[in-house]
């Protein structure tokens, strides 16, 4: 076991690693101009061209800076701007270009607005979509199991977008049926919070839950003709105690595991319905950044979204390895 | 959430057809597993009508100009006479405007929303066909030579599919952008074509890994069978085995995860031009209209409904084909 997690650990840090890496080199490396960038076209001088390089150590070797970088996200560092040193803390993501604020401070005023909406989708899309595919899986083959079926393969062709555009346009603005999605700090006003948000829940968890209840139907359908359930059967438990406490438990294995990978890809997918609902979360501040070529801020993004993804998917993999021994050996 | 490639060879992994040579397979009828396959699709009527529907699509963007021509309009004309002050299209449909005009510009409808059918088919079958050549590349050299090429590719592929695809899609637009001499100093013609060619590299690079893994998968089952054996014990070249005896069996999830991905990248192209950061002008492309329309939804919904027609439409039908194909390779996946 230590063995499978340090080894699952190990190529865990070797993907962060190397993201930061391809990001940056991307970012700073490759031709671009983010000194050019913040000065402007218009009424750049040469004189604050250079300044404004020399301040962001620009002019530096690259593998120096990219120490200093990496430095700033463990211990912080220091910009000196004009004889001005300013100090960022420690997981440091540099200054945004725009507004000279700290990224890492932008980015954390973001976060409760992506995690607000990807919790309520979390429960919704499991709970939705493992009852609708349980209660298909248990019907196979009748004509309800095969409208279902049918239903939620054609909902889930229509590119998401859609579906969420049309609401947000036809249900909320037009005949407001639906509350106007929108976001107030849950500090604030709890109330006001959860209306904000409850349009965007219902929006992805009726939409996202289609491919759950697929999934959960394929996996309850292969437990039910297990052995362990016949077992069940034959010492005479309830239908209802075999399929809910016997099967789902088993059924539910690989569900879970793609729902922990689906909510950590969430967080950086969350940007059409950010975008859609007028809520300003993390997607929506890499498309604001995205105009003013602010690429400390997208920099930063990109690097916090694949650590999440990358962490989810090693828990993800040791939470398996716990239930499914067999895992370990491949 | 997440919207494009990485979901798309989901349920490929089982394909019975695959896993058996080709010749074994075909002894019951004397048929290839692939015309076995095109057989029980030809019998599938929801497969057929979508068939059809791709189709109708891929002539109406082969044909766009000779559309445009019979409707005796351009896309990139403006009509600013046919707009009020506030830029409101002061008439609907008309003989000389099939679908009206477009608010503030008067850029014909018509002719904009079969020119717009363009651009997302070429960028979904170009990234379709990369994203299958390299997966296809890949996965058959990790799996088959083994060792520490294998080691390289599965870390890369691991590495490709943890990566957030939105968000570096999104990214990499002003890098490129930049690299060309940033936005300022690009002309709308060259920062659309930037931007083309943007898309189909970001959508083929996040699109191979998946098929790649699906592939070695298969390879490293079929490189240990009899045949594959005899082929390499009679000095058979390793490209020969590689493209000869072990290919052809790769023909069902090759086939899946291609019709799979179609819509996926029809979907992400619309998806991030609406964003804007996808396609800009002057290339018309459905995402964009859709997210200028959202301004004018009250007032002049058919301005929003025809862009927003056009890809449902067109996802919908190479969804529900890509679908049809995969019960088709693989009877199991069948309701």
């Amino acid at each position: 076991m230590i063995y499978f997690v340090a080894r699952r650990l190990i190529s865990a840090l070797s993907v962060v690693l190397v993201t930061l890496i391809a990001t940056f080199a991307l970012f700073f490396i490759a031709p671009t101009d983010p000194a050019g960038a913040i000065c402007g076209e218009r009424n750049c001088t040469q004189q604050r061209y250079n300044e404004i390089k020399q301040n962001l150590h620009l002019d530096k070797p690259k593998v120096q800076q990219f120490a200093e970088y990496t430095a700033g996200i463990f211990a912080g560092r220091d910009f000196t701007t004009s004889g001005v040193t300013r100090h960022c803390g420690a997981p440091c993501l540099g200054f945004s270009f725009k507004n000279d604020r700290p990224v890492t401070e932008m980015l954390t005023s973001r976060i409760p607005v992506t995690v607000s909406l990807v919790a309520g989708y979390a429960v919704l899309v499991l709970t939705i979509g493992v009852l609708v595919g349980s209660l298909a899986a248990k019907r196979r083959g009748t004509m309800g199991d095969r409208v279902l079926m049918s239903s939620t393969l054609v909902i889930s062709s229509v590119p998401y977008y859609i579906v969420a555009l049309m609401i947000s346009l036809y249900l909320t603005v037009l005949y407001p049926i639906l509350p106007r999605g929108g976001w107030t700090p849950p500090s604030e006003n709890i109330g006001k919070w959860a209306a904000g948000l409850v349009t965007p829940w219902l929006v992805l968890g009726i939409y996202f839950c289609t491919s759950y209840a697929r999934y959960s139907r394929g996996s309850m359908v292969e437990t039910l003709s297990e052995d362990f359930i016949r077992t069940a059967r034959a010492k005479g438990l309830s239908d209802r105690k075999v399929t809910y406490k016997h099967a789902l438990r088993a059924g539910l294995i690989p569900v879970i595991t793609i729902f922990g990978l689906d909510v950590a890809a969430s967080l950086a997918g969350a940007i059409f319905t950010e975008r859609i609902f007028d809520l300003p979360g993390l997607g929506v501040l890499v498309l604001d950044s995205l105009n003013s070529y602010d690429l400390p801020v997208i920099m930063g993004t990109v690097l916090v979204a694949s650590v999440v993804v990358v962490t989810m998917n090693f828990l993800v993999d040791i939470a398996y390895s716990l239930v499914d021994p067999r895992v370990r050996l491949s | 959430m997440t919207i494009g490639p990485p979901d798309t060879t989901v349920g490929v992994e089982e394909h019975p057809a695959s896993a058996e040579p080709a010749r074994a397979a075909s002894v019951a009828h004397g048929k290839s597993p692939t015309r076995i396959a095109m057989d029980r699709l030809r019998k599938d009527k929801v497969a057929v009508t979508c068939a059809v529907i791709v189709v109708l699509f891929i002539l109406v963007a082969v044909f766009a100009p000779l559309l445009a021509k019979l409707e005796g309009q351009d896309y990139s004309a403006f009509h600013t006479d046919l707009v009020d002050e506030f830029g409101f299209p002061l008439q609907g449909p008309t003989a000389a405007h099939w679908f009206g005009v477009e608010p503030k510009t008067g850029r014909d409808n018509f002719a904009r929303w079969v020119y717009g059918a363009r651009p997302s088919l070429i960028v979904a079958f170009t990234a379709t066909l990369f994203g299958t050549v390299v997966g296809v590349t890949m996965g058959l050299l990790a799996g088959f030579l083994g060792g520490w090429v294998d080691r390289v590719i599965s870390w890369v592929i691991d590495f490709v599919l943890s990566l957030p695809y939105l968000l570096f899609a999104i990214a990499m637009v002003p890098i490129v952008e930049s690299w060309r001499g940033g936005s300022f100093n690009l002309s709308p013609e060259e920062q659309a074509s930037t931007r083309f060619y943007v898309l189909i590299f970001v959508l083929s690079f996040f699109g191979w890994a998946g098929l790649a893994r699906i592939i070695r998968g298969e390879v490293l089952s079929l490189r240990e069978r009899e045949f594959v054996l005899a082929a390499k014990a009679i000095g058979v070249p390793t490209r020969q085995v590689l493209f000869k005896e072990l290919l052809p069996n790769l023909v069902a999830p090759i086939v899946i995860s291609a019709s799979l991905s179609l819509p996926a990248y029809v979907t992400a192209e619309a998806g991030l031009s609406f964003l804007g950061v996808g396609l800009v002008e002057p290339i018309p492309s459905w995402g964009q209209t859709i997210a200028v329309a959202t301004n004018w939804f009250k007032a002049y919904p058919l301005f929003l409904w025809l862009p927003v027609i056009g890809i449902t439409l067109l996802v919908l039908a190479l969804a529900l084909l890509g679908d049809a194909v995969r019960d088709a390779f693989d009877p199991k996946t069948r309701r």
